[in-house]
């Protein structure tokens, strides 16, 4: 963007004139801006000055009062902080590396599939899970799930011999199951959208590197692995770049699939600002979740900061934001 | 000859190993479906409903409770994704204004929203302050401007010749009559897209509810069907549907319309991520 900027600055005949003239030559766009930029400063910047709050001890009832960093210094001393933050990391880039590494081995195979017909039916297919909202999600899986002669993998599992009938597996209600069985709703969610954007790098490809590596006597797999497999490699990297530095955003998948019973694997930081502010059955201290809050803001500002350094790198100067 | 058989068997492979995963994909889907007609509840693993019924979709919709959420959800759905469409193409259009005095300011304000965020306590301090929260204003303007949108908006309206603007600015028409006669109607393609992005998270909306949102009467489907779910605000099990028949209804009730237009709009939202692509 700072790119194109400069170079329609360099060419703007207009820049001469006084800012009076261009200003008012400008007149209507600003007032069409004008919405957007009420939206922005109630809904964005308003709040960014309400984290002030983290430096009281506001509780919505009483007028704030400054307490300095005593805040910061109780969240540091929470262990529940703490494994809110570990598991909010932990979840997001584990299931940022599952779902990018098998969208693309999908990717990789779907583009070998010749029956156009076939291969748009499958796409189809594999691209509908991303459009149900995570309550129809996670409706759906605990009904699949349930540890009951209704749920349908239990039934399974113990007609296989694998469960004992009477010690059926609660995947959404222990710590020992929950996180995998989050990361196969997530898996099954979500690997079919991701597959979109690889499957546009694909589409974009030189042909001719194809026949030249099958003059060379290149099989099947020789393709997909030294033609096929790098020229995907720049968008693996852009497509974790841009993730990455959203991962402290995790709420609603979490939220909605976790219950008090796994909250020691499945608490993110999110969800504990949740429950400390709306659910924790005395008054709330408004004061230490925005702060818990600012903290998690300020990580993510780190990460996108970072990710975007690192993104201009490696994308020849094209940074995220 | 071996050669030419040796990708032939691959090919096959790879289809039945496409097969399968299609059928990961749906069975989850058509168990629910089948539950939902099944009076006699040991579902278990058939795939077919052994005592059909569609006593579980009476009882949904039988319940007074239900259609006011469905209301909800199609309202705030339609009027959202106007507002939001409306702000996400004013603003791209104002932001290929090159050589506007201030338009690097604005860009930045934007973007820096993206960057850093007040977080959950204080945006809900804002909301309540505004007066926004328990009511229907806040599930629709809060997530109406999409800054995300907005760039994939700006994307698409840079790839339009200028030269077509700015003979109509010679015109003398103003800068809102030419966006509505000449930008608007040469982006068809990216409004379809992108306004059906809005839609989706629109209907699929929970969050923002459950946040903001303390009374009942303002609930959408989401939120309804996640208080059957959580068996809070279940119609009573009654005649010969039981209670999982009639979650599954109220599953099968809510995807049924977006599974019908589905086939139908998926080309557009391909296109939505590859109007992102082109900047790539």
């Amino acid at each position: 963007m700072s790119k194109k900027q400069s170079v329609s600055k360099q060419k703007g005949s207009g820049s001469n004139k006084p800012l009076g003239v261009r200003v008012k030559k400008y007149a209507g766009f600003y007032v069409m801006f004008l919405p957007i930029l009420v939206f922005a400063i109630i809904f964005y910047y308003l709040p960014m000055f309400g984290v002030r709050y983290a430096f009281t001890n506001y509780n919505g009832i009483k007028a704030p009062k400054f307490v300095g960093l005593e805040n910061f210094s109780k969240m540091f001393n929470m262990p529940g902080f703490w494994s809110a933050f570990w598991n909010t990391l932990q979840i997001s880039v584990i299931r940022l590396i599952l779902t990018t590494l098998v969208a693309v081995v999908v990717s990789l195979f779907l583009n070998e599939i010749i029956n156009i017909h076939f291969k748009k039916v499958i796409q189809t297919i594999i691209y509908l899970p991303h459009f149900l909202s995570w309550v129809v999600t996670a409706s759906l899986f605990s009904l699949i799930l349930a540890p009951t002669g209704q749920g349908l993998v239990n039934t399974l599992l113990v007609n296989l011999g694998l469960v004992d009938a009477n010690n059926m597996i609660y995947f959404l209600g222990s710590s020992k199951t929950w996180r995998g069985t989050f990361y196969v709703i997530q898996l099954w969610k979500e690997t079919g959208w991701q597959t979109v954007i690889f499957m546009a790098t694909l589409a974009g490809m030189n042909l001719e590197l194809y026949e030249a590596a099958s003059i060379d006597g290149a099989g099947r797999w020789g393709k997909m692995r030294y033609i096929t497999f790098p020229a995907l490699a720049n968008t693996i990297l852009t497509v974790i770049i841009l993730n990455l530095a959203k991962v402290m955003n995790l709420f609603e998948s979490v939220f909605v699939l976790q219950n008090d019973a796994v909250l020691d694997v499945s608490n993110v930081l999110e969800t504990y600002i949740y429950y400390q502010s709306f659910n924790s059955g005395s008054i709330p201290n408004y004061g230490y979740t925005t702060a818990v809050g600012l903290f998690k803001s300020l990580v993510g500002m780190a990460l996108v900061l970072i990710c975007n350094q690192w993104s201009k790198k490696v994308r020849e100067g094209r940074g995220i934001v | 000859m071996k050669k030419k058989k040796k990708i032939e068997v691959f090919s096959v492979i790879n289809g039945l190993i496409f097969i399968i995963v299609a059928l990961i994909i749906l069975i989850p889907i058509w168990k629910i479906l089948v539950d939902s007609f099944d009076l006699k509840t040991a579902y278990g693993m058939k795939l077919w409903p052994e005592k059909f019924g569609i006593e579980g979709y009476r009882m949904v919709l039988s319940n007074p409770t239900l259609s006011r959420p469905l209301l909800i959800s199609v309202l705030t759905t339609v009027v959202g994704t106007v507002i939001a469409l409306t702000l996400s193409t004013m603003g791209a259009y104002v932001l290929i204004q090159w050589e506007m005095p201030g338009r690097s300011f604005f860009a930045n304000l934007l973007l820096f929203t993206m960057i850093f965020n007040g977080g959950m306590i204080p945006t809900y301090l804002v909301l309540r302050q505004f007066h926004l929260t328990n009511t229907l204003w806040v599930v629709i303007l809060y997530p109406a401007l999409n800054v995300y949108n907005l760039v994939l908006m700006r994307n698409f309206f840079e790839g339009i010749p200028a030269s077509l603007y700015e003979a109509a600015t010679l015109d003398g028409s103003t800068p809102m009559q030419t966006f509505i006669r000449i930008v608007l109607p040469m982006s068809k393609p990216a409004l379809a897209s992108i306004g059906l992005m809005y839609a989706v998270s629109y209907w699929n909306d929970y969050t923002h509810y459950k946040l903001y949102i303390n009374n009942s009467d303002l609930y959408n489907f989401q939120m309804k069907l996640r208080g059957m779910i959580m068996g809070s605000d279940l119609p009573t099990a009654a005649g010969n549907a039981t209670e999982n028949t009639i979650k599954n209804a109220a599953i099968i009730i809510v995807i049924i319309p977006f599974m019908i237009l589905y086939p139908f709009l998926q080309k557009y939202f391909v296109q939505g991520v590859n109007i992102g692509a082109v900047k790539e």
